[in-house]
């Protein structure tokens, strides 16, 4: 066996690039563009120069450690997940160089098929599973193309399609056993390691806010959330999700204080109402989760900061479902120790001058009484401000540029401009974000949370109330934050220039819902539940992995009997006779391969003359049927019919014994 | 100690290998049933299998269903490649071997025919013995493969189990079955390279015939294969553009006789190796001959394949030179 590797032909090596290439396809286009291109191109570029000859082993030892630098370079030399996915990219890039045998091509395509993997692991989108299954599929095709080679029968190659038909049937009848194991594999409740997380963030929801950054995330229109209430459900304009909140501000930028997240979360007084809730949460870069308000207790798995901020212990980097339950408050955090106080009341020195004479003209002129502060500033906005998303780059005050000169924006604006008041006013006060509202899908029957969605607010303390919501920008323009403009639906497909009527909009993510029902959202407690509904109470792992073992060796004697199926008689007649034939066989007068049925009647009626008459019947008619030209339906059937019918045995034995 | 432990190996195989159907000759044809087939897989395969498990291990702990579907996708794909393996081989009948006998030494082409329903497409087979293999492709349920076995000694040769393999699909495993023919397949003795020139026959009926040797130039005809290629006229195939040879004149004994006991002094496997080169002359220029063995009826006299085939038989069949001594 240590003969050396058969050298590739240019067909098979056309193959297995190809099936390279798609597999790649779809990691490259999770990358960050600029990494994607470059990747894509040099693989394209290698793939060309050594389509002849290897590349010199100099060469390509340099290409590699270029492509690894670079890529490390464009993650600031962090490793990470998706620094791990680019280095596995640019080595499948660099591959073909050195793809000349049989082996090379075959351990070539073994690594390809991990790119797909390393694909899901970044994102699991349609357009990801298409491309990676396509390429997973062409893996397979060139693999079946690499044993023709080996096989020496060079002659006749199956064609494209051939090839396509067989990768097909292989996987289809697979399938069973692949679904099988699918659901009733035990699952791993808590991973066995960590996951990597990313390093080079995708926009979204952060710990951080700065100008300007939330206007791609507001025109973004890919669900993030979807919920299903059960009971009570709350009002549009009381759909508030509760997200990172931000107490530093450097005179641009707000940011979440970390170390929140050491203490317990701030005590609460809750109101009466309670809402019951479960959140599918899309895979997203941050840990941070969002919740309805404030939660009456955080969901396995997550912990609460001081703040009420929620933190999932493992990182979103695929779907999860949590169940909630949430309440308004009545009293939150009513007595605010001093130095969260100082906190809430920071502001950067010399940033903004306006704005901090304003606030501080209020406190002078209404006295000590904040609500009266807090309603004038509200009163101010409403009347005076205006809600855009185009609003011009601001400079270094911009909460000044934003009151006293452009008196537009959007959410970012108001809140940061309202929360720099109160804080002047001496009012503590600190910028929430999250999302705001949802879309109900009809068709589906839950709450759509989308990127566009995004929000920010403000939460301003007041004595004996703790932290009371306020939000500047729903004061202003309430449709456009609650959601309750019916043609919000339609814009995102504003594609197609004129509007796609809602129901589109609904079909797309409730099938999008459902197969991350099905597929993607798939987990220890989703199996539980599932085996739930089949009857199958408290399921341990022993329990499953029998459940498991029997379905999947029901579905391997599927697959043997369907393969075995292929290669019986096609012909029904055919099949009753030669099983006829098999019953003549154990008493000792089976029909040699060369006889005719003519002879082999002969034969028996010689050796049991009791036989003959039945037998003979059935030869003719078996003749007239196979050689008389027409077959008509009727008569098959019934000489089917006899076939299985006959028995020779206890007619053998009175044969026998006359 | 690795040396111990690959001739322990090799020892376990060679114990597996007796222990895998067929265990004796058989006499063919033979069709191969689901319990003479085995299926194992191959390195890549091998290598498959561990990618595999590691795309699991991931995807169940990142709890990533697609990647876990991809590779669940994967492996039953590859799970029904070696129930394809399998069934490539199941049903196939191999129907006959044959092969020309060859003198020792020459590769023997050992054909093998094998028949099947032609239901289902069984392409790219291999046949191995040793370290030849061929390549069996059945078109319309029929397909022929030719092996060249290597032959080292006169007589007998018994075909050692064939194994009829493939890895096809997708080269993951290797389903074989082996057949052991019992038709045993003859070796003739090697000729040897030089020696004596044929004895010249006696008898009553000696007869003048046309010798392409001798001495009187009787005329010149056209060139068979075989003739000497002293015999050739060079001369006047130069003028004619074609190869002539000369034939002579030479009174003959007809018959020649190829004795035994004549061919004292030499080597026992020498004499078979010079009465097979003689047999061969003697064909070659068309003489009847005669071959007394000892122990055995005179064969001949006679000539043509049949003869030929006779006498190198009997010859390859004499038995060994202890044998022939006691």
């Amino acid at each position: 066996m240590a003969a050396p590797s058969p050298r590739l032909d240019p067909q098979s090596r056309a193959w297995t690039l190809a099936a390279a290439g798609l597999c790649l396809l779809p990691l490259l286009l999770q990358l960050p563009a600029l990494l994607g291109v470059g990747v894509g191109v040099t693989a394209l570029l290698v793939a060309a120069v050594s389509w002849r000859r290897p590349l010199h082993a100099v060469v390509r030892v340099l290409l590699a450690v270029i492509l690894a630098i670079v890529v490390l370079w464009l993650s600031h030399f962090a490793i990470g997940r998706d620094t791990g996915c680019a280095l596995l990219a640019a080595m499948l890039a660099i591959k073909p160089a050195e793809t000349f045998t049989l082996r090379d091509a075959r351990s070539l395509l073994g690594f390809a098929l991990f790119a797909p993997f390393a694909t899901f692991l970044l994102d699991q989108g349609p357009l990801s599973l298409v491309l990676s299954l396509g390429g997973a599929a062409l893996a397979l095709a060139a693999l079946l193309r690499l044993a023709e080679l080996e096989s020496g029968d060079g002659l006749q190659p199956l064609s494209a399609w051939q090839r396509f038909n067989v990768v097909w049937k292989l996987i289809a009848i697979g399938l069973p056993l692949a679904l099988a194991a699918f659901w009733l594999f035990p699952r791993l409740a808590t991973p066995l390691w960590g996951v990597p997380e990313r390093t080079m963030a995708r926009p979204g929801l952060s710990d951080r806010m700065s100008p300007g950054e939330w206007v791609d995330l507001l025109t973004d229109d890919t669900t993030v959330l979807r919920v299903q209430f059960f009971g009570r459900t709350p009002d549009r304009s009381q759909m508030y999700w509760r997200g990172p909140v931000l107490w530093n501000f450097d005179g641009r930028d707000w940011t979440q204080p970390s170390w929140l997240r050491a203490y317990p979360p701030a005590p609460v007084r809750r109101a009466n109402l309670v809402w019951d809730y479960s959140l599918e949460v899309e895979p997203g870069d941050s840990r941070q989760l969002v919740a309805l308000d404030l939660l009456n207790r955080p969901p396995d798995g997550t912990d609460l900061s001081q703040d009420h901020g929620l933190f999932a212990r493992r990182s979103l980097d695929a779907l999860t479902r949590w169940r909630m339950q949430s309440s308004p408050p009545a009293a939150f955090e009513a007595s605010l120790p001093p130095m969260l106080r100082r906190m809430a009341l920071a502001l950067p020195a010399g940033y903004n001058p306006r704005s901090v004479a304003l606030g501080r003209q209020w406190r002078r002129e209404v006295g000590a009484d904040d609500v009266a502060v807090v309603q004038r500033a509200m009163s101010m906005i409403r009347r005076d401000f205006a809600y855009t998303l185009s609003v011009p780059p601001l400079g270094r005050d911009s909460v000044d540029e934003f009151l006293f000169t452009q008196k537009a924006g959007f959410c970012e604006h108001f809140s940061s401009a309202f929360v720099v008041l109160m804080r002047a006013a001496g009012i503590p006060a600190r910028v929430v974000t999250g999302y705001v509202g949802g879309y109900w899908n009809q068709l589906g029957g839950y709450w759509q949370v989308r990127r566009s969605d995004a929000h920010a607010w403000a939460e301003v303390w007041l004595p004996n109330r703790g932290w009371v919501r306020m939000d500047p920008t729903a004061a202003v323009a309430p449709d456009r934050i609650y959601d309750t403009l019916a043609d919000r639906a339609s814009a995102a497909d504003s594609l197609f220039g004129a509007s796609v009527p809602a129901p589109v909009f609904d079909v797309t993510d409730w099938l999008r819902h459902g197969w991350n029902d099905f597929a993607l959202g798939f987990d220890a407690n989703r199996q539980r539940e599932l085996l739930r509904h089949l009857g199958v109470n408290d399921v341990d792992t022993g329990k499953l992995a029998t459940l498991f073992l029997l379905v999947a060796l029901g579905a391997i004697l599927w697959m043997a009997w369907l393969t075995a199926r292929a290669e019986r008689e096609r012909d029904p007649v055919l099949r009753a006779w030669h099983r006829m034939g098999r019953r003549y066989a154990r008493i000792g007068l089976g029909r040699a391969p060369h006889e005719t049925a003519d002879a082999w009647a002969e034969r028996v009626r010689i050796a049991r003359p009791s036989l003959e008459t039945a037998l003979r019947q059935l030869s003719l008619r078996f003749n007239n049927w196979r050689y008389a030209g027409d077959r008509p339906g009727r008569e098959a059937n019934a000489l089917i019919a006899a076939l299985r019918r006959h028995r020779p045995g206890t007619h053998a034995l009175h044969g026998d014994s006359r | 100690m690795p040396l111990g432990a690959r001739r322990t190996g090799r020892r376990v195989a060679a114990r597996l290998l007796a222990w895998a159907r067929p265990r004796h000759p058989e006499t063919l044809p033979v069709t191969f049933d689901r319990r003479r087939v085995y299926v194992l897989p191959t390195r890549f395969g091998l290598f498959f299998a561990v990618l595999l498990l590691a795309m699991w291990l991931g995807a169940l702990n990142y709890n990533n269903n697609p990647a876990l579907m991809l590779g669940l996708l994967l492996a039953g794909a590859a799970n029904t490649s070696l129930l394809t393996a399998h069934l490539q081989l199941t049903g196939l009948q191999v129907s006959a071997i044959d092969a020309e006998p060859v003198p020792a030494g020459a590769p023997l082409e050992l054909r093998i025919h094998a028949r099947a329903d032609p239901g289902r497409a069984r392409r790219g087979l291999r046949v191995d013995s040793g370290d030849s293999s061929a390549v069996l492709s059945l078109t319309g349920g029929n397909g022929q493969a030719t092996l060249a076995l290597p032959t080292h000694r006169r007589g007998w040769l018994d075909v050692e189990r064939l194994r009829i393999s493939t890895t096809r699909p997708l080269g993951l495993a290797r389903a074989w079955a082996y057949v052991w023919p019992d038709a045993p397949l003859l070796v003739y003795p090697a000729p040897e390279a030089n020696g004596p020139p044929l004895p010249e026959g006696s008898g009553a009926n000696a007869l003048a015939r046309l010798r392409p040797s001798g001495d009187d130039v009787h005329h010149l005809r056209s060139y068979r294969r075989g003739d000497a290629r002293r015999a050739i006229a060079w001369k006047p195939s130069a003028r004619r553009d074609t190869l002539l040879v000369r034939e002579y004149e030479q009174p003959m004994g007809a018959d020649v006789v190829l004795d035994w006991r004549q061919l004292s002094g030499i080597d026992y496997e020498a004499r078979i190796r010079r009465l097979a080169r003689w047999i061969d002359e003697a064909e070659r220029e068309g003489r009847r001959y005669r071959l007394d063995l000892p122990g055995q009826p005179p064969l001949g006299p006679g000539s043509g394949p049949q003869q030929r085939h006779a006498c190198l038989r009997a010859l390859a069949l004499l038995p060994g030179a202890s044998g022939a001594r006691a």
